[in-house]
């Protein structure tokens, strides 16, 4: 329960040895391989050492990993068969892995053929869109008899073309008529924009019969590279789609015959994850002619063991040491499994700096609480509880979305509870079926009829986690060998602000506060200023520290969104209960309520699961970790093998 | 004079007046603000579609203005009977007070909605970029609705102390 205490590890090995130790290594997993730079920048080693590791290598990696990650998505598409929401890690023996790597060949040629298919297919779609252009620009001269080559006679001109749907075409036939003489001039097509039109005139008349046309806007059509009438292209345009939706079809199913494949690419994709970690992983090693140098961290509880399995395998030197005082090491943490998914909390604000203390298990059971105060229903609760809890069993999930879900589980249970103290199932609804008030009466109280006492019980609980701040505060200073500090500085203010809400109680409680208030001030004016010069400097930054008394109220009013919140919930579901009883309870009435009470709750339950997932974290990082945590650290990031698809078995 | 002054400032009219306000301004911040993060979310799922189910996360953080608004109103509506229960006939005093009463997350909501909306629709650059950093984007905007939620207590304790 807390942060894994570190030690450094340095490996001094032969060259020959580089391969098995390193792989080694990342079978254990157990190191995280430290920066060769630091190292570097000295003299002393830069003059022996060069840093290992081949840029161009790891690309060459990199580059066969996108081809696989593009295979392997364009496979899924044509995959078939039914996939669920989740999918777990595929196990795989070592044994298998290296009948799959000796078919490796094969399975590259299947890469490349799949990116070829695709390239073609490309290739095949814009032929197509090509063609569907053209008959999109024939369509309209479709009943046109004239071949599009022709454009002129040796006495006449052909001409297509089109005017705007704005110029009158009739007039412009009378009028050509009128003043061309021998012409003939007849519409084609009509559609809402323009006119399409046929013109044919004697070559003689071009003057006057361009004039015509130019003033009803008609503008020449041509069709270059076409033969034949407007029909017959359409024809040879609709039948090379066929032929190219033929061809699609026919790689489609070249493509979807290579599904099977998939399995084994993303095995291949997961091998070549591996090496290409390795080979990066070289990038932090320094190496002589003969011999390497790596430098890491491992968790001190397994240094031992780690020392063993490589010095039993290999001839090198293993060296532990305690990291030093300032030294920062990464961040491992270690909690009961109860607490873990509440680590997701903490990771999302910053982890623990190795100097400071690991928030979690102090955290965790304030963010049970509060998260089950903000939804306060015991329906929802059950809910939330049972579908996370099946999901959970069902599938394998890993990393973040293991701890969300498990994080929503013990949220819905805290949800229950509070619903159970309070009285609220699906807000009112059995009220409305029993027809009278608290038809579940609350173990608790109903914090409707009774906001105030909510409101109360909120700060109280606020204050506690403040105080629980502090606590881990004045922890911090005695560890680090100031009791004094925290003495002073959270100790009186204890007094302090211990004593201010007692005054609030009548009788004794009042008199007792009275004191403890007014000794916490002089004790808090006499302290603060300790680090000041001159006694006036002392006294008045002593007094002007009474002040931050404001912090903590606005601190601990901060705490009534739990109120605010919890209530929210409540009306919510009453008003959506309340709709969905507007038809009462005849046949129509139970489908209307049916409908509102399944939408309206599950509407309800996410938008106040997300209000309050976001609102306990905000008490957590702005008050709770505002008081004593020091954040910052950087996480351990052991050197293994990182899988997307499958769990490597050792046989 | 008198007879349309008392039938105008009735104290029925006065308490639905309150609660449209809530409603109606308090869901004018949230419809702004959800505007806004819709805005910026639809310029982030052209480069990067996969990103929506995130993007619509900080969209819906400024949408409880309007629900804080139809809450309260529901909270007045069910103090004066007009919803469950029998219709109260209030003095014009008594409508004043629960009018004043939907005041708070009526204006909070208002702003609060909007700047909660530029927040989050800052929150979007964040998730472009830095994808796994999405939880400080959500308390960015989060923080802003603090003061959403103060009025919307503020609401609730005066509507439920006013006594009928």
């Amino acid at each position: 329960m807390a942060i894994v205490e570190m030690s450094r590890i340095t490996l001094i090995g032969l060259n020959r040895d580089k391969e098995m130790i390193m792989d080694a290594l990342m079978k254990l997993g157990a190191i995280e391989l430290a920066d060769a730079d630091e190292k570097l920048a000295s003299e002393e080693w830069s003059s022996v050492t060069a840093r290992d590791g081949d840029a161009e290598e790891v690309s060459s990696l990199e580059n066969k990993l996108e081809k696989l990650r593009f295979s392997i998505e364009y496979l899924a598409k044509f995959d078939k068969r039914k996939k669920g929401l989740f999918e777990n890690k595929r196990n795989l023996k070592e044994r298998d892995l290296d009948a799959i790597l000796a078919d490796s060949p094969r399975l590259w040629s299947v890469v490349d053929s799949i990116i070829s298919h695709d390239e073609s297919l490309t290739a095949l779609k814009n032929a197509r869109n090509k063609k569907m252009g053209l008959i999109a620009s024939l369509k309209p001269w479709e009943s046109l008899d004239v071949p599009l080559q022709t454009t002129s006679t040796d006495s006449t001109v052909i001409s297509i073309g089109v005017t705007p749907a704005a110029s009158d075409a009739m007039s412009l036939l009378d009028e050509l008529l009128e003043h061309a003489g021998e012409c003939h001039a007849e519409i084609i097509n009509q559609d809402k924009e323009q006119t399409y039109l046929l013109i044919i005139y004697h070559k003689a008349s071009e003057q006057s019969v361009s004039e015509i046309l130019k003033k009803f806007g008609f503008s020449r059509v041509t069709f270059k590279g076409l033969e034949g009438t407007p029909a017959e292209n359409i024809k040879s345009a609709e039948k090379e789609i066929q032929d190219i939706d033929n061809q699609c079809f026919k790689i489609e199913g070249e493509v979807s015959s290579l599904v099977n494949e998939k399995a084994s690419l993303e095995v291949l994709f997961d091998y070549t994850c591996i090496q290409r970690d390795k080979k990066k992983a070289l990038h932090n090693i320094l190496k002589t002619e003969s011999a390497f140098f790596m430098e890491g961290w491992v968790p001190s509880a397994s240094a031992g063991k780690v020392t063993k399995h490589i010095t039993d395998m290999a001839d090198c030197i293993v060296e532990i040491r305690k990291p030093d005082k300032d030294e920062e090491y990464p961040i491992l943490l270690s909690n009961p499994s109860v607490v873990q998914p509440f680590e997701m909390i903490t990771e999302m604000y910053s982890l623990p700096s190795s100097k400071g203390i690991d928030p979690n298990i102090f955290m965790a059971p304030f963010y049970f609480v509060f998260f089950g105060l903000m939804v306060s229903d015991a329906g929802y609760g059950i809910l939330m509880a049972c579908v996370t809890g099946i999901l959970l069993l069902k599938f394998k999930f890993e990393g973040m979305l293991l701890k969300l879900m498990r994080l929503l589980f013990l949220g819905g249970i805290s949800t229950f509870i509070w619903g159970v103290l309070f009285g609220g199932w699906f807000g009112n609804i059995a009220d409305i079926f029993a027809g009278r008030q608290e038809a579940i009466p609350p173990l608790w109280f109903n914090p409707l009829n009774d906001p105030m006492r909510l409101l109360i019980w909120s700060m109280i609980f606020g204050a506690v986690h403040l105080f629980t701040g502090m606590a881990l505060k004045a922890y911090m200073l005695v560890r680090d060998g100031k009791p004094l500090d925290a003495l002073f500085d959270i100790g009186f203010w204890y007094i302090f602000l211990i004593g201010l809400p007692l005054m609030g109680f009548g009788g004794m409680a009042a008199v007792v506060g009275k004191y403890m208030a007014l000794a916490g001030a002089i004790l808090l004016v006499l302290t603060q200023g300790r680090n000041e010069k001159g006694i006036v400097r002392k006294l008045l930054s002593g007094v002007l520290s009474l002040y931050n008394v404001t912090g903590y109220l606005s601190d601990v009013l901060s705490y009534s969104r739990l109120l605010a919140l919890g209530l929210a919930t409540g009306v919510i579901a009453t008003v959506i209960n309340t709709v969905g009883t507007l038809f009462g309870f005849n046949v129509l009435g139970i489908i209307v309520l049916a409908a509102v009470f399944i939408g309206g709750h599950i509407f309800n339950i996410l938008i106040n699961a997300l209000g309050a997932y976001v609102h306990a974290s905000r008490l957590q990082y702005v008050e709770f970790f505002s008081k004593f945590y020091e954040g910052g650290g950087q996480s351990f990031r052991p050197f293994k093998r990182n899988t997307k698809y499958i769990n490597l078995l050792n046989d | 004079m008198n007879d349309w002054v008392s039938s105008l400032f009735n104290g029925n009219t006065l308490a639905l007046i309150g609660a449209a306000l809530a409603v109606f301004l308090a869901g004018t911040g949230s419809a702004k603000g959800v505007g806004i993060v819709g805005e910026a979310a639809a310029g982030l799922i052209t480069e990067d579609p996969g990103k929506f189910g995130q993007a619509l996360l900080l969209q819906a953080l400024p949408g409880t203005q309007g629900i804080y608004g139809l809450l309260t109103a529901f909270v007045i509506l069910n103090k004066i009977g007009i919803v469950g229960g029998t219709p109260v006939e209030l003095t014009t005093q008594q409508g004043f007070l629960i009018l004043a009463s939907a005041l708070p997350i009526a204006f909070v909501g208002l702003y609060s909605g909007i700047a909660q909306g530029r927040a989050a629709a800052a929150g979007v650059g964040i998730i472009a970029k830095r994808p796994e950093e999405l939880a400080k984007g959500i308390m960015f905007a989060a923080m802003v609705e603090t003061y959403a939620v103060l009025a919307l207590l503020a609401s609730i304790l005066m509507v439920t102390g006013i006594k009928l």
